[in-house]
This record gives structure tokens, sequence and C-alpha cells, in this order.
């Protein structure tokens, strides 16, 4: 088990969300679309040179700012 | 009785459909989050009964968290409960995430009705949904319906006057995840599919490599696409209808008035070696029609209908993820490519769109631009007639210069402007096929809405302008600004009418343009200033609406520095 952030996290693996940034208004929003700590996603790409991130959540896509996925922790095998 | 009926979800579910279903108001749909940037109203007739209806726009949960949403959750909340019932639309291939918002909806104690749209595309997706054991889950009524087709509006209607009130605890944000897991668990079936061609499609759109290949493709293609549709409605369709149909008649009028009345002169112009020419005789009733029909609406209609199916594949959140990195650097984020794209069509719903956008600065920033360097159809399609006559490479150029100025502005903008931009974070669709029927609807609206609004603006500015020039009340004007247009752009003093008329509308502005016999540089300068000096008096009281009169002086100091320095140096730089 690793501890890395959503960026790092290599394409089609999958993760646990360990930890989200702070800020109350960021954390709802993001529990709203699904995406809180104990959650599992699947990375699907990053753009390259601090652009986002896009993350499969059930069954969406979301694509989250690099400042953002940067700050959101997961574990991985 | 109930008099309202609101519709709730979360975005880009298909409210807006079910909205025209339900009360036959024509909305504008498409496959992105945040189509909706305003609250609509419209009636439903039961019989002798007339409803509100009134569409909120999409929201991922009944709290606060941002602007719409707190209009949205405001309402709701100073309504009488027996009044009316909120029809919480919920997309069926995406039961697990809408839920969230339902059960919200439903613990707050509000009257809840929930139609489960999208049901063919779920089928699709292969997934199933037993909407008898949901509505048995949630406790409320649950009816299958699909929107585009109008299935299930008829059972959904029959349902609105038995909703029931209901009471669920309200729980932790943690414990409602959960809930849904147990109610998706028993509600939902899942069969597995192999990988589609869409799904690879879909993939290969958000990664790097792939992603920008396929962006570029797109735009090049958009780009082909549009020209080849505004060129062969124009050689085909409204060149012929003006030359050979509508020349001849005209040809009888102007005979029967004399060429030295007055009224000659308004209706028919000036004839040009003795005989009408459209582009350059400057009457109401030849270069007015000849300018908004022959050369305009052809590409209003062709640009129109290439964004309405960018729209509704789903291309465009696609695009906001690959530019989002480009546009942080000036101050935005990846979703202000959707406002700046509008704005290629028409700058107003541009401007309306950066509703969207989280903060004022990003909001004065996304404005400022789309107002100076983005160029609406009308003005292009006029662009491409008088400068594509000359060279398409100098039709490039215009984009070149106004692209530069974006990225030079930008930057300035954001360097100076105190705040942040906020993070991107937004739901990527699947890719739709789209719906002819919607496509052609959508496209129908946007017509009917340049028509309505150009088309009397059209006429009162030639009307205006002839009345003047008849008088020669310009020449007291283009004295006093002789020595700019001269000295400074390099332009004759009889430029300034142009460039004034283009505060009225654009494209006629270039009309205006058109019997000056300017040289190519000219042309090319002051088409260039026409873009981006100030946008026409529409696109203004648009601007002061949405962000009030201290941030539209601030822009208007922008766009004047912006349109002398750009003016000034194309002068001095161009042979």
């Amino acid at each position: 088990m690793k501890k890395i952030t959503l960026v790092q996290l290599k394409e089609k693996h999958k993760g646990v969300i360990l930890d989200i940034p702070q800020g109350a208004v960021l954390q709802n929003k993001l529990m709203s679309m699904g995406i809180y700590k104990g959650r599992e996603v699947t990375k699907i790409s990053y753009i390259g040179l601090k652009g986002p991130v896009a993350i499969k959540v059930g069954r969406s896509v979301m694509v989250l700012g690099y400042g953002m996925a940067n700050k959101i922790i997961v574990e991985t095998q | 009785m109930i008099k309202k009926i609101f519709l709730a979800g979360n975005p880009n579910v298909g409210k807006s459909v079910i909205f025209s279903r339900l009360t036959g108001v024509q909305v504008i749909s498409s496959n992105y989050a945040g189509t909706t940037i305003e609250l609509m109203r419209g009636f439903l007739k039961i019989g002798e009964e007339e409803i509100e209806v009134i569409d909120l726009p999409g929201t991922y949960s009944f709290e606060p968290n941002s602007k719409s949403e707190e209009v949205a959750v405001a309402l709701l909340k100073e309504q009488h409960k027996d009044e009316f019932i909120v029809i919480n639309i919920v997309d069926s291939t995406n039961l697990e995430r809408n839920l969230y918002l339902t059960l919200q909806l439903i613990e707050e104690g509000l009257p809840v009705l929930v139609a489960l749209n999208m049901c063919d595309e779920a089928q699709h997706h292969g997934v199933a949904i037993d909407s008898q054991k949901l509505s048995q889950l949630l406790g409320v009524a649950v009816v299958p319906t699909c929107a585009i087709t109008g299935l299930g509006i008829k059972t959904l209607l029959g349902e609105i006057n038995q909703v029931k009130l209901i009471s669920r605890p309200p729980v932790s944000h943690r414990q409602r995840w959960e809930e849904i897991g147990v109610i998706v668990g028993q509600a939902q079936q899942l069969s597995h599919r192999h990988h589609t061609l869409r799904e690879l499609l879909e993939d290969a759109s958000v990664r790097p490599f792939s992603g920008f290949f396929i962006a570029i493709f797109v735009t090049v293609a958009c780009f082909a696409v549009v020209r080849f549709i505004g060129e062969t409605l124009i050689t085909r369709i409204s060149d012929p209808i003006f030359f050979n149909l509508y020349q001849p008649l005209l040809n009888k009028l102007s005979l029967a008035l004399g060429q030295e009345s007055f009224i000659h002169h308004l209706l028919i112009g000036d004839l040009i070696n003795g005989a009408i020419d459209f582009r350059q005789s400057l009457g109401l009733l030849t270069t007015a029609p000849y300018i908004e029909f022959a050369m305009v609406l052809p590409y209003i209609i062709s640009f129109y209908f290439v964004l309405g199916l960018l729209e509704d594949i789903g291309i465009l959140p696609r695009l906001a993820m690959l530019l989002d990195n480009i546009l942080h650097r000036i101050g935005l984020h990846g979703f202000a490519i959707i406002p700046v794209l509008l704005g290629l069509g028409c700058n107003i719903p541009g401007i309306l769109a950066t509703r969207n956008l989280e903060s004022k600065r990003e909001r004065f920033i996304a404005s400022t631009l789309i107002s100076i360097g983005v160029p609406c159809v009308a003005l292009q399609a006029m662009i491409v007639g008088l400068l594509g006559s000359f060279s398409g490479f100098y039709v490039a150029g215009v984009y070149l210069v106004l692209f530069v100025i974006w990225l030079v502005l930008g930057t300035i903008l954001n360097y100076f402007m105190k705040g942040y931009s906020p993070e991107l974070l937004m739901e990527i669709p699947p890719y739709r096929i789209p719906s002819l029927q919607t496509l052609l609807r959508k496209l129908f609206l946007r017509i009917k809405g340049f028509l309505i609004e150009a088309a009397p603006i059209v006429l009162l500015g030639v009307l205006l302008v002839n009345i003047l020039l008849y008088l020669k009340l310009f020449d007291f004007f283009t004295g006093i600004t002789a020595p700019l247009m001269h000295g400074l752009f390099g332009l004759p003093k009889e430029a300034v009418v142009a460039l004034a008329m283009g505060f009225f509308r654009k494209d006629v502005a270039v009309g205006m343009l058109m019997p000056l016999a300017l040289t190519i540089k000219q042309t090319f300068i002051a088409v260039v200033l026409l873009a981006v000096s100030f946008p026409c008096v529409a696109t203004f009281f648009v601007f002061f609406k949405e962000l009030g009169l201290k941030a539209l002086l601030k822009a208007a100091l922008v766009m004047i520095s912006v349109a002398i320095i750009t003016g000034g140096l194309l002068n001095l730089l161009m042979r």
C-alpha cells in the first residue's frame, strides 16, 4: 500500500481517497459529486504540465484542476 | 392545489428538455453542465388549470455551494409546501451520483416526484433500473422517462397531483452515500459490456497526446465545415436570389424614383457606375438587406449548426479540460472556453455564460476578453467577405492579431488584477449522438433570435447614416477626428463614420467600409479596429447588467487603449 497524490496515481489504476484539500465549501462540493474520504476512484488521465486530472467516480468522469488533484491523497496497491 | 412545479436535478440530466416538453416553451439544451444559466419559467396546462413550471439551474446538492445553487435553495425554501412539487430529474445512466440530491430533497421534507430520465440511453449502457423497487426504497413515486422522444411524460403528468409528503430523517453526508450504495445495489443491475468505440474515443479525447490531436482535428474540421456550408448557401441560394430575382425589381424602382430624389438616396442609395451595387450603394433596400441576408445570415446558419453539433455531442467540456492549463495563465480556467465559443456566435450569450465562472475577477477577465478579442459571427462573415476577396492570408492575419491580443491582454489583466483563479472542477458527459430534431430546433431558435434582434437595428442604422450623409452632418465630426484617423491609423477621415457605426452593428460597419475604396492595409487596420474597439451597444448593455458600471468603465478604458495601441502598431509595422 502506497500513499500518493491523484496526480501521481498511474492511469487506469484505482485508489481509495485518504485526504481531501481543506475548505468547507470545496469539501461539500466534492462530497456532493461523490468525491470524499474512503471513496474508490480510477485515474483516467493527467494532461501534464500542471494541467488537470480526470478520474472516474462511480459511473461519472470528473475533471479536477492540478492544484486540487495534487492535494488529494489516495492509497493504492 | 398545486400551483408550481420546480424542476431540479444534477447538471446535464435533461431538465431543459423536460421543461420544453411540459410547457412548450423552446429553450436551448446542450450536452454539458450549465447550459441553463437563469431560472426559466413557463406554464403547463392541465385541463383548465395552469401550473407554473420553473426550471432550476443544475446542482449536485441542496446546499448553497455556489451562486446558482443559493438561488435554487432559497427559492424552494420560501414556498408553501402544499402549493408546489419538485420534479427531481435523474440521469438513469448515473443513478448513484444523482440520488445524492434526491435524498437531500426528500430529507428536506419537500414534495418530490422522481423522473428517471434518459432511460433509453441507460439500456444502451447495460444499466437496468427497477423503478418500482426504487420507488419503494425512496418512498416517492418514480417515473421512467425519455425526454427527447417524449416517452413517459404522460405518466409523469398523471403523478403530479398524487405527490405525498413523506418524512425521512436527515443524515450526515457519509451516511447518505452509504444509503445510496444500498439503494443502488437493490434497484440497479449492470450487465457487463465490452468497450465500445465510443468509450475508446471518450478516453482518447482526455489524454495528453491523442486529446490534443483530436481537438486540433475537430477545430480545423469545424472551420472548414462552417466555411463550406456558408459559402454554399451564398453562392447557391442567397446570391442568385438577390442578383436574379431582386435586382431587376430594384432597377425598375430606381428608374421610377429618379436618381436625384431623396427617397432614391434612402432606399436605393448611390448608383455605382450607373448600376445598383449591393455591396456599395448603401440603401435601405439594397446594401442593408444584402449584408444581413446574403453575407451574414448564411454564416449564422452554418456557425450555429456546427456549434449545436459540438454542444450536443459533448466535445466542449473535453476542450475545457485540454485548455485549462493555458487559460490559467490568463487568469481563467478551462471552463471559460465555453463562453468564448458562444461569443464567437454573438458576444451576448458569451458574456451571459460567464455566470458559470466562480469569481467576479474571472468573469471580468473573460467578459473583457470576449468583448475585445472574440469577433461575433456577423463580423467574421463580413471580414471573410471583405478581406477574403483580397486573399485568405489577410483573413488569417486578423485571427492571428486577435489571438496575440488575447494572450497579451489576458496576461496583463491576470498580473494586475487582485484575486486568484479558482480550480477547474467539472463533470465530463459521455459522448452522445445528437438528435437531428433537437439540433434543428435549436438552430431555428438561434436564427430567429438573430433575425428579431439584428434586422431592425440594421435598417435603423442604415437609415440614420443615410440621412446624416445626405444632410452632410458627418463632415464636422470627420473633420475633428481626421488627425487621429489619418495620423495614427493611416485611414481616410471618412472611415470614422464606419467605426462609429460599429457601435450599432459590426456587420453594417464593415459594409460601410466597402464604398471607401481602401487599400488592403487600410482595410486590414479598419477591420481589426472594428473588432477590438467597443463591442456593439447590445453587448455593452449586457456587460453593464452583468458586471456593473464600474467594471464596464474599466473595460471601456481597456478597449480604448487596446484599439489605439493595436491600430497604431499595425499602421507602423505593416507595409
